[in-house]
């Protein structure tokens, strides 16, 4: 005999592969969303590569006569210029430079007296142009450490294996307050755009291809206000329930990095100090409407055009994932080129970092702004030409 | 008044091709009128009436409701008439007397007018049990009576009623049609489409029997009964729409 659980199985699987929708998110979106994102994240990382080697950094060097050739050394790295300090600067910009080496004076006579030697590049892991430029002086360290120990033998006549310890080394002298701040600009633009997207999602959906659920729409279409005032109404409201996402979330971030920080022992002590002043919290607010217009608007589309909810949440989470996927290529970005901020999305998380990190470029402002704001106006205009199209609105 | 001349409509498949579900329908709805537009399952009266609501733009013919043409002035259409569906819904999360609001405000009235009508329609729709509930707690025959007072709430001249009272109890179709009754006493334009043909008979001053989009006959329901010799409307309804009997007149 057959077991009843198998009738079921059978007839859940007939009506499975039945449904266009799940044939799609099944089969077919995999194969489309994972390559189309795996190619532009694989393209912004090439990008930044490319940038990252392209970068001008300045490089400091203090004791620049203790090492004959260290100059050259460093004028020899692609977009390196070496600039010679008395001293070294408590913060890097204070001597306008990316990174600096510093070389203990009487190098020569210490090793010779076989004291160990201590030479140092000093960098700032939370900025990314000091980060890069580190990363791009490493071999330097090398040299520095082989010219050391075969001068201390050439001097001695000894074999450089005797020679005494020299230490070649990188030191981050990020404060608390720069980790926690590159560490804000690079987690917070992320969550504020996953906040808007996921507080818009279910709002959009309910209001739009929710009145089709429900056969509420037709009486709804009957009356005497026009397709634009009802996409207009609930556009709106979708946009409310996504600035809501958006204000909790930063509110949450203010709370938890201003005042839980302070109040839960071993936070504040901690390597990360984060603080997010009221003034930076509007710009990120201003900065997120536009997206928050481009997601509501895309999303009531969608629901215009869903022919149920089920559909509606399908389209909606691949939007969702979408921004989630875009959000996420803002990470790692050294100094992004003014093309990413044509992209929406990732431009407003690029801006917000930006502001995070006080290096707000005008030009990427408006851009980003710009076109996020007409391609938000475009979606309300496709929404509203769906919502008075009977063909999608009635298509079974 | 309603106007209806040649009214098609067509609509376009992807596997059927072009489906005809309106072709060539005609007729004229007088205000203190009821009008029995009938027809089976998939005959053709829920599109002829949304395209009247303006909820469907027609592909042929013309019509006009209120003296507005249905195409070129909807939104003056849209103004002047209430529309109800048997499958329309309401909103569940909201509020009896919220609903009202809502319909209030699509239909422009200002909120002293909207709580004025309430006030007015409370006890002809027996409104008290209903205004603070939310819909969803409501029981079916509520939720109907909610419906038509949302139908009237903006006092409009035309009222299009398609088949509401599908999935109702005796009791709750007999209310709601005695409100369209009282309605028609008032002097309003009404359209009433229904495949009950009891409902129609008790009702209705004038049908017309749609099959496949096109009107097989049309008439007062005196003379249409008077196409069979059993003098009953479903006997003529069954005799047109299968072609048995051939019954027909000049109304048709």
């Amino acid at each position: 005999m057959t077991a009843r659980w198998t009738a079921v199985f059978r007839k859940e699987i007939i009506d499975t592969l039945r449904d266009q929708r799940t044939i799609f998110a099944i089969f077919i979106f995999p194969f489309l969303l994972y390559p189309a994102m795996l190619t532009l994240l694989s393209w912004i990382e090439t990008k930044n590569d490319e940038e990252s080697k392209l970068l001008s950094v300045r490089v400091g060097i203090v004791g620049e006569a203790e090492i004959p050739g260290l100059r050259e050394w460093i004028a020899k790295t692609p977009g390196a210029t070496p600039v010679t300090l008395d001293r070294a600067p408590e913060r890097l910009e204070d001597a306008n430079v990316n990174a600096v080496f510093v070389v203990p004076p009487g190098v020569e006579a210490a090793m010779a007296r076989g004291d160990s030697v201590k030479v140092e590049l000093l960098y700032m892991d939370a900025d990314n142009k000091s980060s890069a430029a580190s990363q791009r002086l490493s071999p330097i360290l090398d040299d520095i450490e082989r010219s050391l120990t075969v001068s201390w033998a050439r001097s001695l006549g000894a074999r450089a294996e005797a020679a005494p310890p020299v230490s070649v080394d990188r030191r981050d002298i990020s404060s608390k307050t720069d980790k926690g701040r590159f560490f804000a600009a690079l987690l917070i633009p992320y969550l504020l755009v996953f906040m808007v997207a996921a507080g818009a999602m279910q709002t959009a959906i309910d209001a739009t291809t929710g009145e089709k659920e429900r056969s509420t729409l037709e009486t709804l279409l009957s009356t005497a206000a026009s397709r634009g005032d009802l996409v207009m109404g609930k556009a709106f409201a979708v946009l409310a329930a996504s600035i809501t996402g958006a204000v909790t979330g930063i509110t949450g971030l203010w709370l938890t990095f201003n005042v839980v920080a302070k109040v839960v022992p071993g936070m504040e002590q901690g390597s990360l100090q984060i603080t997010i002043g009221a003034d930076k919290a509007l710009l990120l607010f201003l900065t997120l409407l536009p997206t928050a217009v481009f997601l509501s608007a895309v999303l009531v589309a969608i629901g215009c055009f869903a022919r149920s909810m089920r559909e509606g949440q399908t389209y909606a989470s691949y939007v969702y994932m979408g921004s989630v996927f875009l959000g996420l290529g803002s990470f790692g970005q050294q100094t992004p080129s003014q093309s990413r901020f044509f992209i929406p999305i990732l431009n407003t998380a690029l801006l917000q970092r930006e502001i995070l990190t006080d290096t707000v470029n005008s030009l990427h402002a408006v851009t980003a702004i710009g076109v996020t704001t007409g391609l938000a106006i475009l979606m309300l205009i496709i929404a509203t030409r769906l919502f008075s199209n009977e063909t999608v609105l009635f298509r079974t | 008044m309603i106007q209806v001349s040649g009214l098609q409509k067509t609509f376009h498949d992807r596997k059927k091709g072009d489906v005809h579900a309106v072709q060539g329908v005609s007729f004229t709805c007088r205000p203190g009128q009821v009008f029995g537009l009938l027809g089976r399952n998939g005959a053709g009266k829920t599109t002829t009436l949304r395209m009247l609501a303006t909820i469907l733009v027609p592909t042929g013919g013309t019509a006009t409701v209120a003296g507005f043409d249905i195409v070129e002035k909807s939104a003056d259409v849209r103004r002047r008439i209430g529309y109800l569906s048997g499958e329309t819904k309401l909103y569940d999360r909201l509020t009896g007397r919220e609903l009202l609001q809502y319909f209030g405000a699509l239909a422009g009235m200002t909120a002293t007018a909207v709580a004025a009508r309430i006030g007015e329609l409370t006890e002809r729709f027996a409104l008290t049990e209903l205004l603070d509930v939310r819909v969803g707690k409501m029981s079916t025959g509520m939720k109907q009576r909610l419906s038509i007072t949302r139908v009237v709430f903006h006092d409009p001249e035309v009222m299009i009623f398609d088949e509401p009272t599908a999935g109702l109890d005796v009791i709750a179709a007999r209310s709601v049609l005695a409100l369209i009754v009282d309605l028609k006493r008032q002097g309003r334009t009404i359209i009433y489409s229904t495949h009950i043909m009891t409902e129609a008979e008790r009702i209705c001053d004038e049908v017309a029997i749609i099959e496949r989009g096109k009107i097989l006959a049309h008439g007062s329901l005196e003379s249409i009964r008077n196409q069979s010799a059993s003098r009953s409307l479903e006997d003529v309804f069954v005799e047109v729409v299968t072609g048995v009997g051939g019954g027909s007149n000049g109304d048709r």
